[in-house]
């Protein structure tokens, strides 16, 4: 009953995507409707963490590092939600150094606020790119699926 | 001869108190002295001129000492005054700078009588102003501080005797709920042996009947039709229903008490208010869940009595509202393949719920919001939304009620933690936190705030039913399946049918709650089904001090050893046996104590 449903039944997980949890989210779409609850989450899931991205350029700019811990954390927990674990593990990465914290490094020393920000600007790029991967695939399995 | 008139005079008036004034006079009459010592120019003062001179050699021959400032003093006594020099009046003393002056109006190098006149100042009045001055405040320190120290004390004692007292109520509530919980435990097994009995009854009264009005087609009919007033079942199990309704209505009180528990530990919990916090008046609270409980109540009275004596209206409601198929009699196996096959997927997880349990899910990222909504939907769960604590709180002051909320921790606007604080003034409801922030300081502080448990984030869809059973436990359908159920019912009755199935391992811990008696030794820490281990274990605590108390929670959470408050906290339904605010209790009371010393002490 599977095999004959959808053209992929699953994306390319790799190290971007965790299977189990993104599996979750493709459980609860409907049959007679494709893959239109996921997808819409998914979808939506990325304009928000463009927007998000964007919020935190400015925050670095402003060297606001409160705010960043919050993009860090909201980003977290959707990307965490959906599985896409790299861009979820940097999230958390800025949602400590926002406050000053290292501990993910075992680092138990508080960062100076220079320090955090320049970890935060480094880790941005990365970041972007790891959800631009993930979003590349999720959209090639979607499309696919059209 | 000067002397022995000075003598005679001072005999008169008063010789001890002239003496020091004669020795002074006798002093300032030697010509040897005026280098040092002598009469001012218009001799009406003297002067001494050589303050150190003076000191050494003339004090001791005169006045038996050598101190000049007792000098003074002594000269102040008698009322002499220093004659102080002002700087505009020719720019320091004429008699060089280091000269002491000292002046009494009958001190006269040409009057001798007028020494009479010099007195002693009243000494009475002088010393007892030096008292004063130099007494009394501190008299008045002492005796302040005392009382302080002795209402401090005071304070403590009351303190302790608050605590210890409130730690007593809050046992005996719990000890009171844990009962409360028991008997309706009981009421639900004689329900359940009352409905079995009520069947056999019927079945009973029917095979003596064959062939009367009522004979049986189907047995939905015969069901519904047992009521009327003919068939009325046998009075000892009419009594026997009546008592049941009467115990029914205990638990309104058990509700009120649940209440009193809440502000009971509210008022030990050392909590700091949100800003803005609100609050609404308790009246509006109680009566709503007054209003909530009678709900629960007609939803969980699988036979409840009263005037349409028969089976419960309600139950056949809820057969209407059974969302899958109505599974035929082969499919007896796990409902949720049965269900797989008739529906889709086998994602649809009924959990056997006796109505849709209300949820208010609390969360502002809208990723999250969805999927959790779209689990809980698939639970079959009714869900509202809020997008932030304060639309939460909102809502829940608006009258709305649920059967569960589930909270975000850091929300915009008002976190979920506030939100718990402010929506617990009104409502018992279980708000289970969702976060990823699950450091045991972090999962002590929501215990404190209100929390009943949490869900870490991301919370899988596992995740989230277990902990739905967990607290929704008094929703959960009560399997029928007695086995001694007549065969008609299991036949005609479809609804009693796929009840059973939900007992079968298939769904987790949907084992039943209430139904058989071996339920009660306390084994699923889940289920409702421990309540009568409380008391024993409130009674332990009432007893002994020392109990090694464990705190465990459910959760991934690593053992919470100073957590405070969380004891009367939560509900009993997920406090494990040995759990029940030992250490913690303890070290609150402590804590609360020590607030109020330090708090007196910077008093």
């Amino acid at each position: 009953m599977a095999s004959d449903r959808q053209p992929a039944d699953e994306p390319e997980y790799g190290d971007d995507i965790d299977q189990s949890a993104f599996e979750q989210i493709l459980e609860m779409d409907e049959e007679d409707e494709g893959r239109e609850f996921s997808s819409q989450i998914v979808f939506d899931f990325f304009d928000q963490a463009v927007a998000t991205f964007e919020g935190m350029d400015e925050a670095v700019q402003k060297e606001e590092l409160e705010k960043l811990s919050q993009l860090g954390h909201f980003l977290k927990g959707s990307s965490a939600t959906l599985g896409l674990i790299k861009v979820r593990d940097a999230c958390e990465k800025i949602q400590n150094w926002g406050h000053c914290s290292d501990e993910l490094n075992h680092n138990p020393a508080p960062l100076s606020k220079k320090d955090a920000l320049k970890n935060i600007k480094n880790i941005l790029p990365t970041v972007k790119e790891d959800c631009a991967a993930a979003e590349r695939i999720l959209r090639a399995f979607y499309n696919a699926n059209d | 001869m000067d002397n022995t008139s000075q003598n005679g005079s001072t005999g008169g008036g008063g010789s001890t108190s002239s003496d020091f004034v004669r020795k002074l006079y006798k002093m300032l009459e030697d010509p040897s002295y005026s280098s040092v010592v002598r009469w001012g120019d218009d001799g009406d003062s003297f002067v001494v001129l050589e303050n150190e001179k003076f000191t050494k050699s003339i004090l001791p021959k005169h006045f038996k000492h050598s101190n000049f400032a007792s000098f003074v003093r002594q000269l102040n006594k008698y009322d002499f005054h220093k004659v102080r020099h002002n700087n505009e009046e020719g720019g320091g003393s004429p008699y060089g700078p280091g000269a002491w002056e000292f002046k009494h109006p009958d001190f006269r190098s040409n009057n001798k009588d007028a020494l009479d006149n010099i007195r002693r100042k009243a000494p009475a009045p002088r010393k007892s102003n030096t008292m004063m001055d130099e007494n009394l405040p501190t008299q008045q320190m002492d005796l302040v501080n005392s009382q302080l120290v002795a209402t401090q004390q005071q304070l403590r004692h009351l303190e302790e005797r608050y605590s210890e007292l409130s730690m007593h109520h809050g046992m005996l509530l719990q000890e009171l709920m844990g009962i409360q919980k028991t008997v309706i435990n009981h009421d639900h097994v004689l329900q359940n042996v009352m409905t079995f009995l009520q069947s056999v009854d019927a079945k009973h009264r029917r095979d003596s009947r064959i062939g009367g009005p009522f004979a049986q087609q189907n047995g939905t009919d015969m069901l519904q039709e047992i009521p009327p007033s003919e068939d009325l079942p046998a009075s000892p199990l009419a009594n026997a229903t009546k008592l049941l309704d009467e115990l029914a209505s205990h638990q309104l009180n058990f509700k009120n008490l649940e209440h009193m528990n809440e502000m009971h530990s509210r008022t030990l919990t050392i909590t700091t208010p949100p800003p803005g916090a609100r609050r609404e008046p308790h009246s509006a609270a109680s009566s709503s869940s007054l209003a909530y409980a009678k709900l629960n109540d007609l939803d969980n009275l699988v036979y409840p009595a009263g005037p349409n004596n028969g089976i419960d209206p309600m139950y056949s409601e809820h057969v209407h509202n059974i969302p899958y198929p109505m599974p035929s009699k082969e499919t007896q196996s796990d409902p949720r393949t049965t269900f797989a096959e008739t529906r889709k997927k086998s994602t649809q997880v009924d959990p056997g719920w006796i109505r849709p349990p209300q949820i208010l899910l609390v969360e502002d990222d809208q990723t999250c919001r969805r999927i959790g909504s779209k689990f809980l939907y698939s639970f079959h769960c009714h869900i509202d939304s809020a997008l932030d604590g304060l639309e939460a709180v909102n809502k829940i002051n608006e009258g709305s009620t649920y059967d569960l909320i589930l909270m975000d921790i850091i929300m915009p606007n008002l976190d979920g933690v506030s939100a718990c604080h402010l929506i617990r003034q009104v409502d018992q409801t279980p708000i289970i936190a969702m976060t990823s922030n699950i450091r045991s300081d972090d999962i002590t502080m929501y215990f404190n705030h209100g929390m009943n448990d949490v869900l870490p984030k991301p919370f899988t869809k596992e995740g989230l039913l277990t902990m739905l059973e967990k607290h929704l436990g008094h929703l959960k359908k009560i399997p029928e399946g007695l086995d001694g159920i007549p065969q008609t019912a299991s036949t005609i009755h479809p609804g009693s049918h796929s009840i059973k199935d939900e007992a079968s391992p298939g769904s987790p811990s949907t084992a039943s709650n209430w139904a058989s008696p071996n339920q009660f030794s306390g084994v699923s820490p889940a289920t409702t089904g421990q309540f009568p281990q409380q008391p024993a274990f409130a009674m332990d605590q009432m007893n002994h001090v020392a109990h090694q108390g464990n705190m465990h929670y459910s959760a991934p959470t690593t053992p919470i050893t100073a957590s405070r408050g969380t004891g009367h906290r939560r509900q009993i339904s997920e406090i494990g046996p040995d759990d029940v605010g030992n250490d913690p209790k303890r070290t609150r009371i402590y804590a609360t104590t020590n607030a109020a010393m330090n708090q007196i002490r910077r008093v």
